[in-house]
């Protein structure tokens, strides 16, 4: 039933071009990937489109999947090395990808995707302690001619947003970006408190993680990363002030590489007609964020300028990245002091035996057993699903503990196992493997 | 007065009848778990971490609180009936309760440690609402220069004070750090120690470690040592305390919440070191010293007390600076990092509901804690009776289960038991398992706030001593490393090895 209806779906996309589609919408499936973990923008916006989508019976079935690691790096190349010419998968992406593959040398790039359009996107705004001596760009690049190093910047991940734009400023102020002292931290506010304890000299980051404390006077906007100032956000912009700087934090779609040109139009067109709808401009609003959508070929070029330009502003950033502790000298230390405790262990092992612990002796008999069942578990969990491989371990962890009755435990291992299974996947919305055989009918 | 309004904030958020629910389901399952030996309220709440996604975090964090308190609470019952200390903080609970409740007073000596842990527990509470904004405004002037001190004073803290030797502790500990350099450098992209296996280029998840140590470690172990003829005594005589009974009480109960809760908001282990510096102090102060080690109720009173206010005293540092001090409130961290909150100063202002209605609902957990724990003590025993056969293979199933669930891989269920090897060799040599989980938690926190000071300070480590605060907590953590050795060398002749236990 399942594979009839993904058939008839695909017919459907495949053969029909996009006004078709979004006129018989409502057997078609679609997958949203974030490749983050639950809570962040991009999954955010995965979800949004998701209730959107499926609100206005655009699509039928729509199904986010998170998928986090290394900055959505991850997630990026599972899509493009898995997906190849479907054309009922989207990829949550942005700006902060764009910095993570060239900071984390990762092998793929958002070029061997099919992009489809830009959504939503924020300024970034400069921000200062009240009591900082800088009242506007003018002042803070002085203090930056006069000494790059002495100047630090505060913001999120590195080879973000953040740090792109504080490289953006320092290589407007005619100096070399490999000289920005950019500090890291890790997003959620760290960089704030820092900013407020006057920790580092300027800060950067979206709108609304200053907005609360601009307002309440606490830190100072010096520069915005807009074209324009808006009406919302009256900041003096970074272009008005003398440099030549626009900045946007965006995010967007894009479609897996390979796709066929009706599947490719199939997309944008579903997408498009969500973006342009009334409820999906009340979405944005209600959270904050800005309509940026671009699609076609304009979205194709803005892409590959965004590109060469954070490239270009990334590789010399990079060039820094290693300023005075490097990223081993703390691995070191830990693996020094490892290997000091290790002998002082062996040696004093060997000098006073370990006293017997209290209670019954160690015996190993049962460790094995268990261990047994653990490797079954790892062995047949893709295989043979949860609830067969959970009983393998639960008898064998039985066993181990003395119990004989083994037919009672398998019951009772397969009882407890079932219960955990439709407790996750139906209850708590977490899918545990169901095994091959399931997945087969 | 700005505290008090916002704690009745916290309470119009605490009491509405959702919250309420979860609060009793958090305290609920923190009995049981608090009841059985071999898991505790940090492996339940790394098991919850991955199914609690969709839960608004509010609701999350008064189960998980819940949870915490109901843990200490329930482990006295074990300690108590059965001799087995559920909790590590449930140690010295178990010697003079186990011998009270051989001596018929069982029901007495529960009574005292679910009153003592009400008593102690609120009061330590309200020390929490009046200290946690102070802690605030103090945390506002740390920079990381202060953030990387306090994290080397906890890590030495942590490693010399648990266990039964220092070496051991910063076997721990190391191991932990280990953990937690794997994966790519935050700040230079630079895969380390991943050996080309990409799902460790996101690091090793704290759940991950947790499930592995506590979980299947544990498993192992018990295994390994099966003990047939537990020492259970079972329920009997009246749960009423006498008059002599409770005089005996009060004044442990106070004094154990009085050593509680700074000893638990000081970097130094959580609720351990209080119940040992506890009984210490009631064995000297007792009116009949000669009861002790004959079932002195002094001797549950206090340690009880102390182990519950010891654990409000750990959210002072966890909810003020987001700086852990116990295996418990690593993971509480871990719940804070997966919702996207940052602990530390401005969580205070930019989550009040969240953070007032959790230590709201602190108070309302001790209530529902008392009523559980006395009159329906009886129910809680008869979950002793589960064989061990069932309830390890229900942990080992369920851990795996919530391993799985974190990134939805198979690698990580071979982690969690590669790990829980590990625990178990770790275990075997008795060496202690939360410094591991507070080394991988705050290890990189540790490192990366260095690079931090070095790059503000343009790389002059001198910043490290020459910022006052910075200078004392490193000035505090060498005095902790260097001062038993020291101390050591002046008395050798008198020294004689001292037993822990």
């Amino acid at each position: 039933m399942k594979l009839f209806l993904t058939l008839t779906a695909v017919v459907a996309l495949t053969s029909s071009p996009g006004y078709l589609v979004a006129a018989q919408p409502s057997s078609s499936r679609l997958t949203i990937i974030a490749p983050a973990a639950p809570g962040g923008g991009w999954d955010q916006l995965a979800r949004e489109m998701e209730r959107e989508l499926e609100r206005q019976q655009l699509a039928g079935v729509v199904q986010v999947e998170n998928v986090p690691g290394a900055a959505g790096t991850i997630g990026l190349a599972q899509f493009i090395s898995g997906r190849r010419g479907d054309g009922e998968a989207l990829l949550v992406n942005g700006l902060v990808m764009l910095g993570a593959i060239l900071w984390n040398e990762s092998p793929v790039s958002i070029a061997q995707t099919t992009p489809i359009a830009r959504l939503t996107g924020e300024y970034e705004v400069v921000a200062v302690p009240a009591a900082s001596p800088h009242r506007d760009m003018q002042s803070l690049v002085r203090a930056l001619r006069e000494n790059p190093a002495a100047v630090s910047w505060g913001g999120g991940s590195a080879g973000g947003t953040d740090h792109i734009l504080a490289g953006l400023i320092v290589a407007g102020a005619g100096i070399d970006p490999r000289r920005t002292n950019y500090i890291a931290f890790s997003g959620g506010g760290e960089a704030v408190t820092a900013l407020l304890g006057g920790q580092v000299t300027a800060g950067i980051s979206g709108y609304s993680e200053f907005a609360q404390h601009i307002e309440s006077g606490r830190l100072r906007a010096i520069g915005m990363s807009a074209p324009s100032r808006s009406g919302v956000l009256d900041v003096p912009t970074l272009i008005e002030q003398g440099l030549d700087i626009e900045l946007e934090n965006w995010r967007a779609v894009v479609a897996p590489p390979g796709l066929s040109g009706s599947d490719r139009q199939a997309l944008t067109a579903l997408v498009e007609r969500m973006a342009h709808s009334e409820s999906w401009r009340a979405t944005l609003t209600r959270l904050g964020w800005t309509d940026s959508y671009l699609a076609g070929p304009a979205f194709d070029e803005f892409l590959d300028a965004e590109r060469v330009r954070v490239a270009r502003i990334v590789s010399r950033l990079r060039g820094t990245s290693s300023p005075r502790v490097g990223e081993w000298v703390f691995p070191f230390l830990v693996l020094g002091g490892a290997a000091l405790v290790m002998i002082a262990l062996i040696v004093r092992g060997g000098a006073t035996p370990e006293p017997p612990p209290a209670g019954p002796r160690a015996s190993n008999g049962p460790v094995v057993r268990m261990a047994f069942g653990l490797a079954s578990f790892v062995a047949l969990l893709n295989l043979a699903g949860f609830v067969a491989a959970g009983t393998v371990l639960f008898v064998c962890t039985a066993s181990a503990f003395g119990s004989r009755a083994w037919l009672r435990n398998a019951l009772v291992g397969l009882t407890v196992c079932a219960t955990v299974y439709i407790t996750f996947t139906h209850g708590l919305g977490v899918s545990l493997p169901a095994g091959a055989f399931l997945n087969a009918r | 007065m700005e505290t008090l309004t916002a704690l009745a904030g916290g309470f119009a958020v605490a009491l509405t009848p959702q919250n309420l629910l979860w609060a009793l389901a958090g305290v609920t399952l923190g009995t049981a778990v608090g009841v059985l030996p071999g898991i505790g309220p940090a492996l339940t709440v790394a098991l919850l971490l991955p199914v609690t996604y969709s839960l608004n975090p509010t609701a999350a964090f008064i189960m998980f609180a819940g949870i915490y308190y109901g843990g200490m609470y329930g482990g006295s019952t074990t300690s108590i009936l059965l001799n087995l200390p559920g909790e590590s903080a449930s140690v010295m609970t178990a010697v003079e309760g186990h011998l009270m409740a051989r001596a018929g007073r069982g029901g007495a000596a529960l009574a005292t440690a679910a009153i003592g842990s009400f008593v102690a527990g609120t009061l330590a509470t309200a020390a929490l609402t009046v200290c946690a904004p102070l802690m605030v405004e103090l945390a506002l002037g740390f920079g990381p220069a202060e953030y990387f001190a306090l994290a080397v004073l906890a890590f030495v803290a942590v490693s010399a004070v648990l266990g039964e030797s220092r070496l051991h502790g910063f076997a721990s500990l190391l191991f932990g750090l280990l953990l937690g350099v794997i994966g790519i450098d935050p700040l230079t992209g630079v895969p380390r120690l991943a050996f080309g296996i990409p799902q460790l280029l996101d690091g090793i998840d704290v759940v991950v470690a947790a499930v592995g140590l506590f979980a299947v470690g544990e498993a192992l172990y018990a295994a390994s040592r099966r003990n047939d003829d537990a020492d259970f005594v079972p329920l009997r005589g009246s749960l009423w305390m006498t008059r002599d009974e409770w005089s005996r009480s009060w004044k442990a109960w106070l004094r154990g919440a009085a050593i509680g809760f700074p000893l638990g908001a000081l970097p130094a282990g959580g609720a351990e070191i209080p119940t040992f510096l506890s009984y210490a102090v009631e064995r000297r102060l007792a009116r009949y010293p000669a009861q002790f080690g004959r079932g002195a109720i002094e001797g549950v009173a206090g340690p009880e007390a102390a182990n519950n206010a010891a654990a409000a005293g750990t959210l002072v540092p966890l909810l003020a600076l987001g700086l852990p001090t116990s295996a418990t409130a690593a993971i509480l961290l871990a719940a804070f990092q997966q919702y996207g909150l940052q602990p530390g100063p401005l969580l205070f202002q930019h989550e009040p509901r969240l953070v007032w209605g959790l230590i709201a609902s602190l108070y309302v957990g001790n209530l529902m804690l008392l009523v559980l724990n006395l009159p329906l003590v009886g129910v809680w025993v008869r979950l002793l009776t589960i064989p061990q056969p069932a309830l390890y293979g229900g942990i080992l199933i369920l851990a795996s289960a919530g391993a799985y669930s974190v990134n939805r891989s198979v690698f990580d269920v071979g982690l969690i038991y590669l790990i829980g090897g590990v625990g178990y060799l770790m275990r075997r040599r008795s060496i202690p398992l939360a410094p591991a989980i507070i080394g991988l938690i705050l290890g990189p926190m540790a490192e990366q706030q260095l690079r931090r000071a070095l790059a503000i300070a343009e790389g002059s480590p001198v910043v490290l001593l020459t910022r006052p605060i910075s200078a004392m907590l490193l000035g505090a953590a060498a005095l902790l490393f260097f001062g038993p050795l020291i101390v050591r060398r002046w008395r050798r002749p008198l020294q004689a090895p001292s037993d822990s236990t």
